[in-house]
């Protein structure tokens, strides 16, 4: 237990330092703003949550309980889940680190996942909106049954927390081998050809009920969907009804938590595997100057990286199911039609900001070449926009393709604006990215988890970035409705987009003497001791 | 012809000198060994030396280049191996090698005509394709090594080649430096901590203390009559032998 103890003031140690030392003042102010806004936005959902939970149990009708519950748990469990796959920040916690200390793997594992969880403002709002439905619930009809409501969702928390952590194993396996990835990316998109093909052909209805089929497989989120059925009968007043449900509930918890822990010690056992990467000597791509090989490094880490292997895999796949889905849905307005490729032209820039707001965090020791050789430090930045642009356009390209072939091919002017969208946006969130990651870089593992994540700061300024240029893009479509005209539109944009490439092209020496004049701050943090 | 000449340079940390009034003189086609303990300054002055860190006063002439007027003309003509390697540890070690070359403005095909030969002369065929993270330590150093001599330079930076690496690498590693010298193809500048190796390589010294340069010269005029480690633990002062610890022995008492 002293070991236990020691390991964790240890790492409480660490962790105080590092937001205290240098450069962490900024973590900490961006965790606690983040935390500040948390809580009131947390309590209004709360609320809302409260009173919808409230309103339930009063009514006491089976359907409305049964979608009130469902959206509420399958809402948060989808949420926590993708936003802590996204954006959680573990601390760069490695279980090898720990494996040399003479404290059971399994207690410093925990420890982990119980910090992880308290470290984290979003952890914070999704336990206040339970919070909000418990009480509402409470509320509504004491008595004694709530204690067990409120083990239903102690037990749906921990349970998401280490389903959270057992897909991080799962995925950093998967995509940490060349091979699964491109045979899953290749599988997706045959995939998404042969259902085409087969809703062409006349099988949507077969399709159709096959997807309900696909229902069964909620089960796999199984904290939400155990949560779901042992509240429904607790709302309903079915103590008895409940209680297989909870009990289920209690056996899953720790089954997710040993299972993912399983997977993360036998990984720190074994050690890396021996990746190797395709391709020996041979003379590289044929780019020319000598911005072509920073190019070509660039591009190869990119498409080394798994999270460009998730996205190649998962967002053409959305857009398929948005086209064949969604967009029927919609009005027949031009306008409203268009508004999912603009969605995708705009999502496919964000979900790579990782690149352009730390664009030095995965060179690790690596960046000291950039100030090593004879490279001139714009060209260097030259070659990271470019690299991240182009992996962000392909997979425009990519989600735009699967749109159309499952929602039918855009308007000409749609094309158009979207294309000046993306290439615009493009342009004036790296040119505002380039500042970010050379003011605030942060070494980045080649990973999905264990500090893949951005800084608290760069995540702050990347939403104001991102909220700036979409602002900026989204006023001419105001004006373009006001006149009718769509056409105004893509020239508006085509022109903001030719105005974001020259600004980024004339500020580029600016922010090549920044890189240049921070070249000590940025070696310390992505190459130094403390990376 | 000096390969390397300042003239009082310092650096100071939060206004404390890691590097302090240093006037050195390294001629060319030297072996120059740069000693010191353990936070004397021996990475600060290769860093400063080859643009990665700016110096507080002073000034340095890398190859008769001013480094703080010219420095791409003065990199172009240096190798590094810097403290920590700097690798990108997701190329293979064949890509790492080319694109550093063509970095250094090689045309593609002559860097990966030269990035073979050097795997071939440093023993790493074998692993050419192998990502540079999954690299043994002692296979990062002799990477490190081929990237800094790919483009051909007129002076070598090497900052403690030989820490962590076994007795077989070293060997191998010190045949490639000597007979690079021995040819007169360029000029080394080397820290280490592995004073046997050290001597038995290098034609001039300098020892530092301190951040300050305590003896300068061939290693015949610093060494005298006595042996490297004499004159470096007489120059750095002797550490004390430890008091206590008598407990160490007496078992675990856990």
């Amino acid at each position: 237990m002293s070991a236990f103890l020691a390991l964790a003031e240890l790492r409480l140690r660490l962790t105080v330092r590092r937001l205290l030392g240098k450069g962490g003042v900024q973590d900490l102010v961006a965790r606690s703003v983040m935390i500040v806004f948390t809580v009131p936005v947390g309590l209004l959902f709360a609320w809302g949550a409260g009173r919808g939970a409230f309103l339930a149990v009063r009514m006491s009708s089976p359907r409305a309980i049964a979608w009130g519950t469902a959206l509420f748990f399958f809402g948060v469990w989808t949420s926590w889940t993708s936003l802590a796959l996204t954006m959680s920040d573990r601390e760069s916690f490695d279980l090898r680190r720990v494996l040399v200390y003479p404290v059971p793997p399994w207690q410093a594992y925990l420890y982990e996942l119980a910090a992880g969880l308290l470290a984290d403002p979003f952890a914070l709002f999704w336990l206040l909106l339970q919070a909000g439905a418990f009480v509402g619930a409470a509320v509504a009809r004491p008595g004694s049954w709530v204690l067990l409501l409120a083990v239903v969702h102690v037990l749906f928390a921990a349970g998401t927390v280490c389903l959270v952590a057992l897909l991080q194993e799962l995925l950093a396996r998967a995509v940490s081998r060349r091979r699964v990835r491109e045979l899953g990316v290749a599988a997706v998109y045959i995939g998404v050809i042969l259902l085409v093909v087969y809703v062409a052909a006349g099988g949507g209805r077969a399709v159709w009920s096959g997807l309900r089929a696909l229902t069964t497989l909620r089960w796999l989120a199984a904290p939400a969907a155990l949560a779901v059925e042992a509240t429904q009968a607790l709302y309903t007043g079915a103590v008895a009804g409940a209680l297989p449900w909870i009990g289920g509930l209690a056996a899953a918890v720790p089954a997710i938590a040993w299972a993912a822990y399983r997977l993360a010690l036998s990984g720190a056992l074994a050690g890396a595997e021996g990746a190797r990467a395709s391709g020996g000597a041979g003379g590289g791509w044929p780019l020319p100057g000598r911005l072509g090989p920073m190019l070509e490094k660039e591009l190869k880490y990119l498409l080394r990286h798994p999270l460009t292997a998730v996205l190649a895999l998962v967002l053409p796949a959305l857009a398929a199911a948005v086209g064949w889905k969604a967009l029927p849905l919609l009005p027949p307005d031009e306008i409203y039609r268009a508004l999912p490729l603009f969605g995708f032209a705009l999502y496919t820039l964000l979900v790579t900001q990782a690149v352009w707001l730390n664009a030095f965090g995965w060179d690790r020791g690596g960046v000291r070449l950039w100030f090593l050789a004879p490279v001139a430090p714009a060209d260097v930045l030259r070659a990271k926009n470019d690299a991240s642009l182009a992996l962000a356009f392909a997979l425009f390209a990519l989600t735009a393709v699967a749109l159309f072939a499952t929602g039918g091919l855009a308007q000409p002017w749609a094309i158009c604006a979207a294309l000046a969208l993306h290439l615009g946006t493009g342009a004036w969130w790296t040119a505002a990215g380039n500042f970010v990651s050379i003011l605030n870089p942060r070494p980045s593992a080649h990973s999905l988890q264990r500090g893949a994540s951005l800084a608290p700061m760069t995540a702050l300024a990347g939403m104001a970035i991102v909220s700036g240029g979409t602002t900026l893009f989204g006023l001419p479509v105001l004006l373009a409705m006001s006149f009718e005209n769509p056409w105004l539109l893509v020239a508006i944009w085509t022109a903001l987009a030719v105005a974001g490439v020259a600004v980024r092209r004339a500020i580029r020496p600016l922010t090549a003497r920044l890189l240049e004049r921070r070249r000590e701050q940025l070696l310390a943090a992505v190459a130094g001791d403390d990376a | 012809m000096h390969a390397i000449e300042t003239e009082g340079l310092t650096r100071l940390f939060d206004d404390k000198p890691a590097v302090s009034d240093l006037t050195l003189a390294v001629p060319a086609g030297a072996f120059f060994g740069f000693l010191g303990p353990n936070g004397a300054g021996k990475s600060t002055t290769i860093k400063m030396l080859t643009g990665l860190l700016a110096p507080s006063a002073g000034r340095a002439r890398v190859l008769g280049l001013d480094l703080g007027r010219d420095p791409l003309s003065v990199k172009r003509q240096i190798g590094v191996v810097p403290d920590g390697l700097g690798l990108f540890e997701r190329l293979s070690g064949a890509e790492q090698l080319r694109i550093h070359g063509q970095l250094y403005g090689l045309a593609r095909a002559e860097a990966a005509r030269r990035t073979d030969e050097l795997l071939a002369a440093l023993d790493l065929v074998a692993d050419a394709g192998k990502l540079v993270g999954e690299y043994s330590h002692g296979m990062k150093k002799k990477l490190a090594l081929a990237c800094a001599l790919i483009h051909g330079p007129r002076l070598l930076f090497l900052d403690e080649p030989f820490e962590g690496i076994d007795a077989v690498a070293v060997s191998g590693i010190r045949r490639l430096l000597v007979d690079l010298v021995g040819r007169g193809a360029l000029t080394i500048f080397l820290t280490s901590h592995v004073l046997e190796v050290v001597e038995r390589l290098v034609t001039h010294v300098g020892i530092i203390r301190g951040g300050r340069l305590a003896a300068h010269g061939t290693l015949e005029e610093v060494r005298g009559t006595g042996t490297l480690e004499e004159v470096f633990i007489r120059t750095v002062g002797e550490e004390t032998a430890p008091v206590g610890l008598s407990w160490l022995g007496e078992g675990s008492g856990a």
